[in-house]
């Protein structure tokens, strides 16, 4: 293991525990940011460069960044809101993320693998035979996913729903015997 | 080999964001984490098995753009209702 | 070009589904109209140049195949033809209803659904096309949904179908596992040598007829139809008359070459196609909805089409089918212009005297009621004639059979007379300006009228010219019959035109009494309930199963206070346990995490 692939595994798991540790939710995406950097320049040295610039472009670009927006659209910043119901949970949950580790660890170890594939860089010409080939009904799948989402999207997000309509009051009934 | 144990440990670190965070977009963000494990390790195993693996991790973050959409706006939607992003206040389900 | 046929109809549902509501009225219905007039076209002109094939892959082992013959082709002109009309008649029909475009988008995703139907040339393929009718009649029952009857009778008429389609599967099972293909062309090649396994291959008959039985409401699955009556009535004309409930015949036309091997299966046709003929006829002498009558006949004329098919006249089973989708669609839409006129009035006892009111209407009713009473030379009476001449000449009982359906014949002149003379003769009984539907109600009533006039004649008995039978007999399989003398045969004909007469001028006699005697009313109490159908089935199916699932949400509920218990224990035990019951997210993650190492785990040792 090369120095600078020591580096690049140590940074991301240490902007991995910032993301899941940072009390203001917009440090934890900036550190989500952080993280897909890095990460965009391990896929750069494992071949995969086309995918690595889309990680820079598609992930720390545009969804993070929508993240960002949202976080501050809603005044969301916090992360530790109002009083913890599960106080003890966190043991719990460091245990059971624990558990996942060894299971996906067992799942690797004595794993004798050849990493000698050329994938000629991971460059766009190589990566386009299959994606409109093999993968093409996967591609299109995809694609119809992508424009649902957005629909639904735009659909969730209508400011005029029937919800809405109710007056305040009724609205504040409603709430009451929701809770 | 190291980094698809990288992998295996960014993916538990997911695994607890999901379990710890309070706010919605935080276990929004802990599930990015995941999912970008999983890319890892997708695009480790292509160096060993060829491109497919990388095909499947553009697949995975097409979807997961696709996910975010839908996630924001359901955020988004819930915040308009009740004011609150934490996740703790939807307890509608209780037995 | 073939498959064009289906995908103008669905081009037609997707259009009005997604931009319907930008269309302005009557804008919907003219589309609709047109596509499904362009499809009747391309489909005649098709047939015209012989018939058409179309395949394309589909699952492993079993393409996407549509055939076009003589047989398919029929039914495709009954379906595009009689559905077109109706179309246009829906245009006045449902003229300022706000979901006026939602309608038409149904009405083509039912005609392209039936095409599939038709056309297919593989049993899944028509499945698609019999669940996706079986979809579209749920919608257009359920079309005014916001009334919960409405839509409490679309979930029936769904659910009892489903039973069917259970049939229908298991019997394309079996179907698979003898011959190892579903093609129909293929079958009928296959069926022919000495067969493979007799006993299973009668079950996969009986079982395909199940599906028939469900999708065209034989005994002992008839008790959707009438309530099906639910929807608007072009929907009661095109799907739950002229077309939709033939599929079930045609579906056994189709196999022809399966049941002629099949002698038993296709007595229990016959039998379960009488016992519907007759069962139907005497339900509907009690109704006094005007479409429920109307359904009711319906179910007794299905019947009949079952009776022929059963005893092997396959040709008289769509000749019936071809004539009963113009009266009985006139019928209907008579009955939705009568309804129309007197602003939404469906009950029987509000009308009468509507003969003075209606000057179009009513011969359309009068022609519609003698050609289903099979009043001598109208279509009804030669293709119920025909259908009585096939069953006595079956081999097998074929003189009880003739009698029965005789017996029902007078009772469907009777019935059918006292549907007009509620209606349209005595006095005034409602409180209504009645006023006469538009010309763009009764032009397409014209058309049926004169169809229902004319159909017939396609297929006149022998020696006179029979265009029908040696058009549908290339694809349909032959059955061993008694031959009749041409003397025996015109006796019949002479014979049921007079028990026609009879029972028409019973009815017309009869119905016009102001009194009825005490056994008449007792019978006419049964009747209005259809004897107690769906009580019985309440009684022995519903409400077991209504009690089974009270018995078992009683059990979750106690089981659930259980666990509310159990979380009050451990509440004095630990905060942190009792909050599982707390409905919190993250207890639910956690829990789900623990699960997927616990699989994990086990999966490994």
């Amino acid at each position: 293991m090369s120095p600078w692939e020591a580096l690049a595994l140590l940074l991301l798991l240490a902007t991995g525990v910032l993301v899941v540790t940072l009390r203001n939710a917009i440090h934890a995406a900036l550190a989500l940011i952080l993280n897909f950097l890095v990460l965009a320049g391990v896929y750069v040295g494992l071949d995969a460069r086309f995918l690595g610039f889309i990680q820079v472009i598609v992930y720390a670009g545009a969804i993070v960044v929508l993240f960002l927006f949202v976080i501050m659209l809603l005044y969301a910043a916090q992360g530790e809101v109002g009083f913890d119901p599960l106080v003890r949970s966190k043991p719990l949950a460091a245990l059971l993320a624990l558990g996942v580790a060894l299971a996906l660890f067992s799942g690797l170890w004595g794993l004798n693998l050849a990493f000698a594939k050329d994938l000629q860089g991971g460059l766009p010409q190589a990566l386009g035979p299959l994606l409109y080939g093999d993968w093409l009904f996967v591609l299109l799948a995809v694609g119809f996913l992508l424009m649902a989402a957005t629909v639904v999207a735009v659909a969730l997000v209508q400011p005029t729903r029937p919800l809405d309509a109710l007056r305040p009051e009724e609205r504040k009934e409603e709430k009451e015997v929701v809770r | 080999m190291s980094y698809l144990f990288t992998s295996a440990l960014l993916f538990a670190l997911g695994v607890y964001g999901v379990l710890t965070r309070r706010t919605a977009i935080l276990v929004f963000l802990s599930i990015e984490l995941m999912l970008n494990a999983a890319n890892l390790s997708l695009v480790g195993f292509a160096r060993a098995h060829g491109l497919e693996g990388q095909v499947a991790a553009l697949m995975v973050i097409a979807i997961a753009a696709a996910e975010v959409a839908v996630g924001l706006g359901l955020i988004v939607a819930i915040f308009r209702h009740r004011e609150s992003t934490a996740v703790d206040d939807l307890s509608e389900l209780r037995g | 070009m073939l498959l064009l046929t289906i995908l103008l109809p669905l081009l037609g549902f997707a259009l009005l589904g997604l931009f319907g509501k930008r269309l302005k009225e009557p804008l919907p219905g003219v589309l609709a109209s047109a596509l499904v007039l362009a499809s009747f076209l391309l489909g005649v002109g098709l047939l015209a140049q012989g018939g058409a094939r179309f395949q394309a892959e589909w699952l492993p082992g079993i393409p996407f195949s549509l055939l076009l013959d003589n047989l398919s082709g029929f039914m495709l002109m009954i379906v595009t033809g009689v559905g077109f009309l109706i179309h246009v008649y829906a245009i006045g029909y449902m003229h300022g209803d706000p979901g006026n475009s939602r309608f038409f988008a149904y009405f083509n995703l039912f005609i392209a659904m039936m095409l599939t139907l038709v056309l297919a040339d593989s049993y899944p393929v028509m499945f698609i096309g019999w669940e996706g009718v079986g979809l579209a009649s749920f919608l257009l029952i359920g079309f005014w949904y916001k009334n919960a009857q409405y839509a409490d009778s679309a979930r029936k008429a769904f659910i009892v179908n489903r039973i069917g389609d259970l049939g229908f599967m298991l019997g394309m099972a079996i179907l698979w596992a003898l011959y190892g293909t579903l093609s129909i062309t293929e079958l009928k090649d296959a069926l022919e040598g000495p067969l493979k396994n007799p006993s299973l291959l009668a079950l996969a008959g009986l079982l395909l007829f199940l599906g028939a039985v469900g999708k065209s409401a034989q005994v002992p699955l008839m008790v959707w139809l009438p309530d099906a009556m639910a929807g608007p009535t072009p929907v009661s004309a095109l799907i739950h008359a002229a077309t939709m409930v033939t599929a079930g015949v045609y579906l056994v036309a189709r196999s022809s070459f399966l049941y002629a091997n099949l002698p038993d299966v296709s007595y229990a046709i016959a039998v379960i196609g009488l016992l519907t003929a007759a069962y139907g006829a005497l339900s509907a002498f009690g109704q006094n909805d005007i479409k429920k009558i109307v359904a009711y006949s319906t179910i007794s004329q299905l019947g009949y089409m079952f009776l022929a098919a059963g005893v092997g006249a396959y040709w008289v089973a769509l000749f019936h089918v071809f004539t009963h989708a113009f009266f009985k669609a006139l019928l209907f839409l008579a009955s939705g212009s009568v309804i129309h006129a007197l602003g939404g009035e469906q009950d029987v006892r509000k009308m009468g005297g509507l003969w003075k009111h209606l000057p179009y209407t009513r011969w359309h009713g009068l022609i519609g009621a003698l050609a289903l009473g099979g009043l001598p030379l109208l279509s009804g009476f030669w293709s119920k004639d025909a259908i009585l001449t096939a069953t006595l000449a079956y081999p097998f009982g074929g003189l009880g059979f003739y009698l029965g359906a005789l017996l029902v014949a007078v009772l469907t002149a009777m019935y059918a007379m006292r549907w007009f003379v509620l209606v349209f003769l005595g006095e005034e009984r409602g409180h209504h300006h009645p006023h006469e539907a538009p010309a763009v109600m009764l032009w397409p009533n014209h058309l049926l009228a004169l169809g229902s006039l004319l159909a017939g004649y396609l297929a006149l008995p022998h020696p006179l010219p029979n265009v029908l039978e040696p058009f549908l007999k290339p694809a349909l399989a032959e059955v061993e019959a008694h031959h009749l003398s041409l003397g025996t045969e015109w006796g019949l004909i002479a014979l049921s035109g007079a028990v026609a007469l009879l029972g028409l001028w019973l009815g017309y006699t009869f119905f016009q009494r102001k009194a009825f005697p005490a056994w008449y009313l007792t019978f006419e109490a049964w009747s209005r309930e259809s004897f107690y159908a769906d009580r019985v089935y309440n009684a022995l199916l519903v409400n077991p199963l209504k009690a089974l699932a009270e018995a078992l949400l009683f059990g979750d509920m106690g089981l659930l206070g259980g666990y509310a218990g159990l979380g009050g224990l451990v509440r004095s035990l630990g905060q942190g346990v009792a909050r599982l019951q707390a409905g919190y997210l993250r207890v639910y993650a956690l829990l789900f995490v623990l699960g997927v190492l616990l699989v994990l785990g086990v999966m490994r040792w």
